[in-house]
């Protein structure tokens, strides 16, 4: 197993590259079309100007130098200055933005998945039955609603109207532990009621899947009872596809949460990127997009990991 | 939020091939006729087609459907948010412009979008996934591990980068959303062409010289068009879901457009001082589409794939079971006597897969259940055994156990007798083994169920039965998986589990077919050897005279959902009665008759078009009006000896014999 867990870390480093390279194009492809010294130096541009800054950045120089020089810079944790504000470091500005991110990602993912398992499971036993069947009409009604519509739902029901929480706003771990947890709630369940559904709908069918499967009708030739075929013979079975998913939708929530954060004006990682697409400031978009990468990366290896637990084949195959 | 979409349906190995009882008791209908009347015939599909129609009017004939301008508010009701009215349908916005006209200008700007990124998708992940799934080899690797790196990404960000490199519009954060998408379709394409470049028949293709071109148009892409309409359905969903996001958060469509994510970033910042309602007209559209091509795209899976709507938990009913008024067999260790089995089908009307069977074995005994596949032999056996699967059901008969009635016990008592006094053996030896757990523990599982044995004991009782089926090295097979196992040892592990709690019976539904040779011998033995030291008794079913000749005691031959004859083994290889059994006799390679080794004309019918009189009369060559009208009663000649045919005494002599071929 730490063999395996060694080989899919070590996997992730192409992938990395790969994403460290696409999000270098990106100011490649802007420059192609006007360049990043023209903005810097705003609309009264001198040549001298254009050109100390061209110099400074390095934009003379050949393609695969600058990316080397880029490439070394962010493996140390260098992502740049903000162009739009140049005395604003990168990598501090994201290291404060990143964690509102964190938490309600996380908060979601957990919500989300465990909800999810549980329901699957439930829907899975009976199939077609009233349970199932409701169940599978809210999961079914729920993946079509964004995260953005449920937040501005919860916060218009629990928020405005009960005032439960408060509308809009973040409080820091550090600050307040209670505080925190109330303040990421809402735009955690958000994002996580469609992660519920996504979880309920792959479950119950991988589930029905396994319950259909040889193996399960031979362990009840053996006696085995139902909660064990379903718990033991048939759930493991059917986490293995279900988990795939589930990285698929952790990847896709760490996308959707830019929305969500706007809704209760939580200034995250999703604020920072938005700002600097409208702003056209470069490195802070590059920067976001590498943390995000990163964060893939992370859940691709958890993913992997999971997947090498659950199915022998692929832990002592490798 | 896409990501289920292709991988919901992808994970069925376990259940294609063999056939289910569903399959068995489904009524013949043609595939195209069935996925268009389960369509139509799916309400929700229903309504999500007149929904998108609508969506489309409104996208061609705005003007025709709206009632105000959707860009011109009217500055009286500046900042008063109505609720809906009889003039305002849906109310209005903080700048007075009537929400049911921007939100029927909406529908254009969601069919641009999915116009857009669709376009894109196909156009590079079709070509892509054919191209590197035809290639194969390195190339394939290649492509597909950049195009998994695309995929893994969130399309939002992809989507914010190429509104980076160009500028924030609708058109360019389509064209990464499309761009995104690609990589699902290029990942489905490849995998059809990967399938379909197996198939013989592309084979036999590419031999007799046809271009690579002419086989992908010919064979590949109709192939493939079925789940690709699936994925246009649920990725068009996905890709309006995207856009309104993009739009919302001020990325997408332009500040001023009636496109519902634009109208739901206004209510963003309104909605807590002047009310929720401002969310819900351009909430609900995106909402309702969203669902609509999701529930379209489910609706089209549903109508091509499988019905599941049952599985090895769901316990068939035996709450109406009819009494037998046949007696049983005095001191039979399993003892079935007219045993009906009925499927219900759509059109209300049951199906009979069993009529009638009735076996008995006694102890130390084998009994073989030989006939052609679709003859009923393993349904009779999981009847037996109460595991008829759901919604099948045992209408008829009685069943006893060692001199127990076990006809109506429920589950749980059931869950006390199968595994201990009766073990089972089924075929495809691999798919029966639990791929996620160690053999071992597998082996040990009844012997944990059934006896106050410690995991210990447990552990070193399952290692002495694996010895005791002759696996090699028993101590170090228990930690290994299924996946380890060749088909014969794994068949061993199969008997090894079947025997753990050593039960009076064992039960070997076609225990050696997915075996070589060899091996067949082998597990033959091995089970004569059981039987032997322990005097298990064995029901072995087996569409192989071969076996049977090898091991049976007595025989039961079985047509078409009914035993037609059955007595001694030597009886009824030497002096059969039936004829069809003196056709399966006469088909069989290596029999008594090598010198006319023929074939039985047809193939056993389905349930549903079982004939009314004699079941075996279309294909026997003795059939008279008797045998196409009445059907024949089973016949009991002494105890354990019985026929099921009209005409077998005159066809028992020779001289009449000669008059019946006549």
């Amino acid at each position: 197993m730490a063999r395996y867990i060694t080989f899919r870390v070590l996997a992730t480093i192409p992938l990395l590259f790969a994403i460290a390279v696409l999000t270098f194009l990106i100011s490649v492809g802007m420059e192609s079309r006007g360049s990043i010294a023209i903005q810097i130096c705003g609309d009264g541009a001198t040549p001298e100007c254009i050109a100390d800054i061209e110099n400074e950045l390095g934009l003379n120089d050949p393609l695969p130098t600058r990316f080397v020089g880029w490439l070394g810079d962010v493996v140390r944790g260098d992502l740049g200055t903000s162009l739009a504000n140049t005395d604003t470091d990168v990598t501090a500005l994201i290291g404060e933005r990143i964690w509102p991110t964190i938490s309600i990602v996380a908060f979601s993912l957990l919500i989300g998945v465990t909800l999810g398992m549980g329901m699957g499971i439930v829907s899975a036993v009976r199939p077609g039955g009233p349970l199932d069947q409701s169940l599978s009409v809210i999961a079914g009604t729920v993946v079509a609603v964004p995260g953005f519509i449920i937040g501005m739902l919860l916060s218009w029901w629990l928020a405005v109207q009960w005032g439960w929480f408060d509308p809009t706003g973040y409080v820091s771990f550090g600050e307040s532990v209670g505080g925190w947890l109330k303040s990421i709630a809402l735009p955690g369940f958000a994002l996580a009621l469609p992660t519920v559904a996504i979880v309920q709908r792959q479950l119950r069918s991988s589930m029905a899947n396994a319950l259909q499967s040889r193996y399960v009708l031979a362990a009840r030739a053996r006696g085995v009872g139902r909660a064990t075929l379903i718990t033991r013979h048939a759930l493991p079975n059917a986490m293995i596809p279900t988990i795939t998913v589930i990285g698929f939708r952790a990847a896709a929530a760490i996308g959707l949460t830019v929305a969500v954060e706007l809704v209760f004006g939580i200034r995250g990682m999703g604020e920072l990127l938005i700002t600097s697409i409208v702003r056209r400031d470069v490195t802070v978009l590059q920067g976001g997009m590498l943390v995000v990468g990163l964060a893939v990366a992370l859940v691709n290896i958890v993913v992997d990991v999971s997947y090498g637990f659950l199915n022998p084949k692929v832990r002592l195959g490798s | 939020m896409t990501a289920p979409t292709g991988t919901t349906d992808n994970d069925s190995p376990a259940t294609s091939g063999s056939e289910t009882a569903a399959d068995i008791a489904a009524p013949p209908d043609s595939p195209r006729s069935r996925v268009w009347r389960r369509l139509f015939g799916n309400p929700l599909a229903l309504l999500s087609m007149i929904w998108v129609f609508l969506l489309v009017v409104a996208w061609i004939w705005p003007e025709v459907l709206a009632t105000r301008d959707p860009l011109k508010g009217d500055p009286a009701l500046q900042d008063l948010n109505l609720t809906p009215s009889r003039e305002y349908w849906l109310g209005t916005d903080g700048l007075g412009r009537d929400y049911y006209s921007r939100v029927i200008f909406g529908a254009g700007f969601a069919f641009q979008s999915i116009a857009i990124a669709l376009s894109i998708a196909i156009g590079i992940g079709v070509p892509v996934g054919l191209f590197s799934g035809w290639k194969g080899g390195r190339v394939d690797r290649v492509i597909m591990w950049c195009n998994d790196v695309l995929f893994s990404l969130p399309i939002v960000l992809l989507a914010f980068a190429v509104i980076m490199i160009l500028e924030p519009s609708l058109v360019n954060a389509m064209i990464g959303v499309g761009i995104a998408m690609s990589t699902r379709f290029a990942r489905l394409t490849r995998a059809v062409t990967l399938a379909e470049k197996e198939e013989l028949y592309v084979d036999a293709a590419r031999i007799t010289g046809l271009s690579s071109s002419t086989i992908l148009r010919r064979y590949i892409v109709p192939n493939l068009l079925p789940p690709l309409v699936v994925q246009f359905a649920l990725i068009s969903g996905a890709i309006i879901l995207i856009g309104a996001t993009l739009s919302f958060l001020g990325v997408g469509a332009n500040l001023d457009d009636p496109d519902w994510g634009v109208m739901l970033s206004r209510s963003r910042t309104e909605f807590r001082r002047v009310g929720i309602w401002q969310i819900i007209p351009p909430g609900g559209a995106l909402v309702f589409t969203i669902l609509a091509f999701n529930l379209l795209g489910d609706a089209i899976r549903d109508s091509i794939g499988r019905d599941r709507s049952s599985n090895a938990l769901t316990v068939s009913k035996r709450s109406s079971v009819k009494p037998s008024d046949r007696a049983h067999r005095e001191g039979a260790a399993l003892s079935v006597r007219t045993m009906d089995v009925e499927f219900p089908t759509q059109d209300g009307k049951p199906v009979q897969i069993l009529s009638g069977v009735s076996l008995a074995v006694q102890p130390g005994e084998t009994l073989g259940i030989v006939g052609e596949s679709g003859s009923g032999k393993s349904m009779t056996a999981l009847s037996a055994l109460g595991l008829t699967p759901a919604p099948g059901q045992m209408t008829r008969g009685s069943v006893q156990l060692d001199g127990r009635d076990v006809t109506s016990l429920s589950e749980k008592e059931w869950q006390k007798i199968r595994g201990k006094d009766i073990g089972v053996i089924f075929q495809e030896p691999i798919a029966v083994l639990n791929p996620a757990i160690k053999v071992g523990r597998q082996i040990m599982e009844p012997l944990l169920l059934h006896t106050d044995m410690n995991k210990k004991q447990a552990r070193e009782r399952a290692i002495e039965l694996l010895a005791e089926v002759k696996v090699p090295d028993p101590a170090r097979r228990m930690d290994q998986y299924p996946h380890e196992f060749s088909g014969g040892m794994a068949q061993r592990v199969g008997i090894a589990m079947a025997l753990a709690c050593e039960p009076k019976l064992l039960i070997a539904d076609e225990p050696t077919t997915a075996l070589d040779v060899t091996v067949q011998g082998q597990i033959l033995d091995l089970l004569m050897e059981i039987q032997e030291q322990r005097g298990t008794s064995i029901v072995i079913i087996t569409h192989d005279l071969g076996v049977i000749a090898e091991v049976a005691d007595r025989v039961i031959v079985m047509y078409a959902g009914q035993g037609v004859e059955g007595g001694l083994a030597d009886d009824i290889f030497d002096r059969p009665k039936h004829p069809y059994t003196k056709a399966l006799l006469e088909s069989m390679p290596s029999g008594q008759h090598t010198d006319r080794l023929t074939v039985i004309p047809g193939m056993v019918p389905a349930p549903s078009d079982w004939p009314n009189g004699c079941r075996f009369a279309p294909r026997c060559q003795h059939a008279t009006d008797l045998c196409r009208n009445e059907v024949p009663e089973l016949e009991v000649i002494e105890a354990g000896v019985t026929i099921r045919c009209h005409h077998w005494q005159e066809l028992q002599s020779p001289a009449t014999e000669e008059v019946g071929t006549a």
